[in-house]
Parts: structure tokens; sequence; C-alpha cells
């Protein structure tokens, strides 16, 4: 346990080094800096300010790019776990029926369902969803992640959290204003997740109704209730985290379409603002941030899939 | 001696025959093949089966909804934008540089890819470590964010734009193919071709490739869904095509501040996405789950 911890973090440090590098060369490339002297000093002298939190200041605002990053970056974040949630409570039940049903009418309609969800371009997606409310008749608002009215502080950057802690001054008006603004967005990711979820879910669960330690379940006189629950849904469990771990990187550029068109202030508004203003310094940031995200994450969901499934504990490589 | 030639029950098929008798016993996959070829076809010839040219302008007929509704005309099928241009004619402009160029790097990603993958899952020692650790740290940057660097980087064109996508999708398919050839390399027929000396080209040739078609194609597959999405999400950006070279990803955009006049105008473009991603998804799962049958 300790030798694959050790040996994930020094993948972990390896990796960093080559995205710090990757960063520095972009930096260079874009904000066309005079090099005088060694490089490597320069590299060097990079690696120390990364260290301390220092990615420069913005040319338009003069504020410093890594604090507005990571705030930009955590609404992402909200965004991406809200519509986690809402595709994990509709889609793993429908995969599980699949699975089980396979090569059935229910099986058809939900596989159907769930390549219709995978074909839907999500910008497009968004843009109907901007047009539905208008349309049936709804209020709901479809800009911006909260009413100007309310002027909540960044103490941690993830707004759910922000507009709790300001209850004494709008009740619960700040956090029910956040969540009107927040669903249309998340379902539009949602709907992209859903197919996502639905598919790995069946897939999983299929290759585990072959297993021979169903079959002797079945053999003992277990009824198929007491089977699923007690065996399969807890072996499909793994494959299911392993294969949507790959699949962030993915998820965290559909929201960034999304939030492009629902204005929504997040990290794919951030670099999108920035990039019009001609303020490319934040490119370096924006791949430091995402990434060394999307690495620590994997760390910790390869944790998880140590402690739940002892047969990941020999795999050498973080294959993202 | 008797030979049979009368009857040919026992003629037996070749592996390709098969898969392609299993391949059309499928009505849905037959039927998304013809439609795969329709859409190219289509495509290719976009430009002389034009109605009008995609940037003629009809001043006198703006923002005609489309026939089927009050108030069109017949001359626009599926009526106009706000400059009278006629939007059947832009929509197959449009799906001609998004499938071709999908296709295009569709193409081009999978030799680029095949070579490299191969190479890479052949070499051992230090080269092959420092491959590896590189890739990691290309697949942690989302493939929007480095598609968008790239085209900064390059600056904003439609061919741009493309050389961005196929290139921010390439690590994605070296990986996959990678672990597709690594899983095959410890198989036993593997071992015996190389037991008898097979050079590194025989091996790939023989043992591996005729293995890996099953995985190939679900990774061209994510590949060309991937490429349609990016090209269109760059065009809606503004980060590709110009008002020249229309694109569905420009035309959704441009039309999203008449979505209220004309809701039409965004609600085709992305129904021709849907259309050219779901006809190629059934098609190549058909081909998957007859490759599947066939080799059992």
């Amino acid at each position: 346990m300790v030798n694959f911890l050790l040996r994930r973090v020094y993948l972990l440090c390896i990796t960093a080094l080559i995205l710090t590098v990757i960063a520095f060369s972009l930096e260079h490339w874009t904000v066309h800096t005079q090099i005088e002297g060694n490089i490597l000093t320069h590299y060097l002298d990079y690696l120390v300010s990364i260290g301390q939190g220092d990615f420069g200041l913005s040319i338009t605002n003069n504020e410093p790019i890594f604090r507005t990053g990571l705030v930009a970056f955590a609404s992402t974040l909200e965004l991406c776990l809200f519509a986690f949630l809402i595709a994990s409570v509709i889609g793993i039940p429908l995969g599980v029926f699949a699975g089980l049903e396979r090569n059935n009418g229910l099986d058809y309609t939900i596989m159907s369902i769930a390549l219709i969800g995978l074909a839907l371009p999500v910008f497009w997606v968004a843009i109907i969803f901007t047009v539905l409310p208008n349309a049936i008749g709804w209020m709901m608002p479809i800009d911006g992640n909260i009413s100007p009215l309310f002027e909540v502080p960044v103490v941690t950057g993830f707004l759910f959290i922000d507009s709790l802690l300001v209850t004494e001054q709008y009740q619960f008006d700040a956090f029910i204003n956040h969540m009107a603004h927040i669903i249309l967005p998340s379902s539009v990711l949602a709907i992209f997740l859903i197919s996502e979820i639905i598919r790995l879910t069946r897939h999983a669960i299929t290759m585990v109704m072959k297993s021979n330690y169903i079959k002797a379940a079945l053999t003992k006189g277990l009824t198929r209730r007491q089977i699923v629950f007690r065996h399969v849904l807890k072996n499909a469990l793994p494959p299911i985290i392993y294969q949507l771990r790959l699949q962030i990187s993915t998820i965290i550029s559909f929201s960034m379409a999304i939030e492009i068109v629902f204005s929504y202030q997040g990290a794919g508004m951030w670099l999108f603002a920035s990039i019009q203003q001609e303020d490319y310094l934040v490119l370096p940031s924006a791949i430091l941030i995402i990434s060394g995200f999307i690495l620590i994450k994997s760390i910790l969901i390869d944790l998880l899939l140590v402690i739940i499934s002892p047969i990941k504990r020999k795999s050498l490589y973080a294959d993202q | 001696m008797l030979i049979n030639n009368e009857f040919n029950e026992q003629k037996i098929q070749s592996p390709l025959q098969y898969i392609w008798s299993i391949f059309k016993s499928k009505n849905i996959t037959v039927i998304a093949m013809w439609a795969v070829f329709f859409l190219i076809i289509v495509s290719i010839f976009a430009d002389s089966i034009l109605p009008y040219s995609h940037t003629l302008q009809h001043p006198e007929m703006r923002l005609l909804p489309p026939y089927w509704v009050d108030g069109a005309s017949v001359n626009h099928i599926l009526g106009t934008d706000d400059l009278g241009r006629d939007t059947l004619s832009r929509l197959l402009k449009g799906m001609q540089l998004t499938l071709l160029g999908a296709l295009l790097i569709t193409f081009s990603i999978s030799i680029l890819g095949l070579i490299i993958g191969a190479t890479a899952s052949l070499m051992k020692g230090v080269k092959a470590s420092i491959m590896h650790h590189f890739l990691d740290a290309l697949l942690t940057i989302p493939t929007l964010l480095t598609a968008i660097i790239l085209i900064i980087l390059f600056g904003v064109s439609y061919e741009n734009s493309l050389l961005a996508v196929s290139l921010s999708l390439l690590p994605q398919f070296i990986r996959g193919i990678y672990i597709c050839i690594e899983n095959e390399l410890n198989k036993q027929h593997v071992i015996a071709l190389r037991l008898d000396g097979a050079t590194n080209l025989r091996l790939l040739r023989y043992g591996i490739f005729p293995n890996i078609i099953e995985p190939l194609t679900t990774l061209l597959n994510r590949v060309f869904t991937m490429a349609i999405l990016e090209i269109t999400t760059l065009g809606f950006l503004g980060f590709g095509a110009n008002s020249e070279q229309v694109e569905l990803g420009y035309l959704i955009s441009k039309s999203l501040e008449l979505v209220y006049l004309s809701p039409y105008l965004a609600l085709f473009p992305g129904i021709a996405i849907f259309l050219i991603i779901i006809v190629f998804n059934i098609f190549s799962e058909g081909i998957r789950h007859s490759v599947i049958e066939g080799e059992e």
C-alpha cells in the first residue's frame, strides 16, 4: 500500500514537472518575454514563483491571476459536481436496468436515449435550454451564477458555501437564487453525463453478470434481487469509477463550453473573456490550475479504487 | 475423382465475407451505412447541388421560416437568415466543411497515431518511459483548452482549427492504441510469432492488427465524434471559421442573437450535427458488433 502510494506520488511529481515546462514555454511564446542569460535559471525562478502561488498580474484589471483563476475554476467544479449528482441519481438506476435486462425492449429504449444524449452537441443543447423557459412560460434565470442583488463575499470560491455564510443578511435567498441559476446549465451537462453513466453502468453490469461467482450464487439458490444487491452492484462499481476518471477532462471541456453560452462565471468564461482582451498570461495559469486539479483528483480516485478493490494495487502506470 | 462444384455448402467464407454477412443481416446498420455514404457524397458535391451560393443575399426576403410554416417562400425550402441568405445552402456548405474536416482529422490521426503508438509499444527502456510521462502530462489538459491554446499560437482560421483539433485529440488516440497493442503483446500467438523470428513489422501486420480491429473501431468512432464536437465548438466560440467559410458551429453562433426572432436558424445546424454523429455512431457500432460476432 505504501509502495503503491509512493509510486503514485513519484509519477505525479514527474507529470507536474512536465506540465510546468509546458506552461513555461507557453508563457515565453505568447507573452514574448526577452530572455537574458540562462534559460534554466529563468525556469527555476518560474518554479519558485509558482510555488509561492504567484502567477503574475492580469494586464486588464491588475489582479493576481492565480486567485481569479481559482475562484473561476471553483464555480466550474461546482457546476460539474451538481451535474454529476443529477446524472448519477438518474443514470445509475437506468444503467442497472439496462444491464440486467440485456437485449430487451427496455434495454433498447434506454440505450437509444443514451446514444441520443452522446450525439447532441452540448453548446447547442445549451442554446435550446436558454430559449426553453421562455417558450414554456417558466421564470428561470439564464445568465450568470447569482443575481447581482446579492453581494456575496468570496471566502471559499464555492458559491453554495459562500451564500450559506451570509444567511444573517439575506436568509436563504442567496442560496436559493444560486440554485435557480445553476439548474439549467447543470442539466445540460447532465444530459451528456447521464448517457455516459448509463453506457458505463450497463457494460460493467453485463461483465459482472457473466462471471462465475454469479453462477455460483445462482446455484446456491439466491433470488435475483439478493444477487443484484449483494454481489453485482458492489463488483460493478470499480470499473465505472475508473472509466469516469478518464472522462473528467472531457466533462470539464464540455462545462467550459456550456458556461460561455449561459455566461456563467466559471473557468470557461474567464478564459474566453481574457483571450478576447488579449490577456494571454491566463493560458499557462489555466493549464496549471486545471491540470493540477485533474492530477490530484486522479491520485485521490486511485486511492479510493485501491481501498475498494485490491486488484488495482498492481498497476504501475497512472493510465489517464 | 469427384469434383464438387454443384453444391457450394462446403465453401468456407473468408473472415471478411463472414463479417459482412453478419453486418448486412441487421437492417439498422445497413440503413446507417447508406446514410453515411449519402452524407459523404452530399458533402463532397455540396458546391454543385447548392440551390444558391451560400453568401448570396436576397434583401427582399429576410428571416423567412421554413416552407411548412405560414408566410414562407417555396424558393427557400428551409427559409433565410437576417441578410436573406438561403439556410439550406449554408447548411450544406457548413456540413461539407464540418464533416469533411472531421473525416480528414480522423484519417490523419489514425495514421499518425498508429505509427507512434506501435513504435511506442514495441520500444523498451528510457525512450518508452519518457514518452509515457510526456503523454501522461498532455492527457491531463482538457482537449478544448489544448485546442484553444494551439489556435491562439497558430492564428485564427478554419485550417488552423482543424490542425489544433487533430493535435489535441492525438494523445488520447496514441494512448488508446498503446493499451490495445500492449494487451495483445502478452498473448501466446504473438509470443509464438516472436519465437519464430518475426520482425516487428511482420508481428504488427499478422499478429496484432487483425486482433485489434474491434477496439480500433471504438477508438476511431470516439475520435470522429470528438472531432466534430470540437470543430463546431471552436467555430461556435469564434476561433474557427470566418464569415466566408460557414461551418455548423459558426452558423449556430451567428443565429444566437436571432434565436427569439427565428429559432429555426439555430435549430437546423444543431440537428445536422446530431444526425451526422448519430449516423456514424450506429454505423461503427454495427461494424464493431459484426467483428465481435465474427471472431467468436
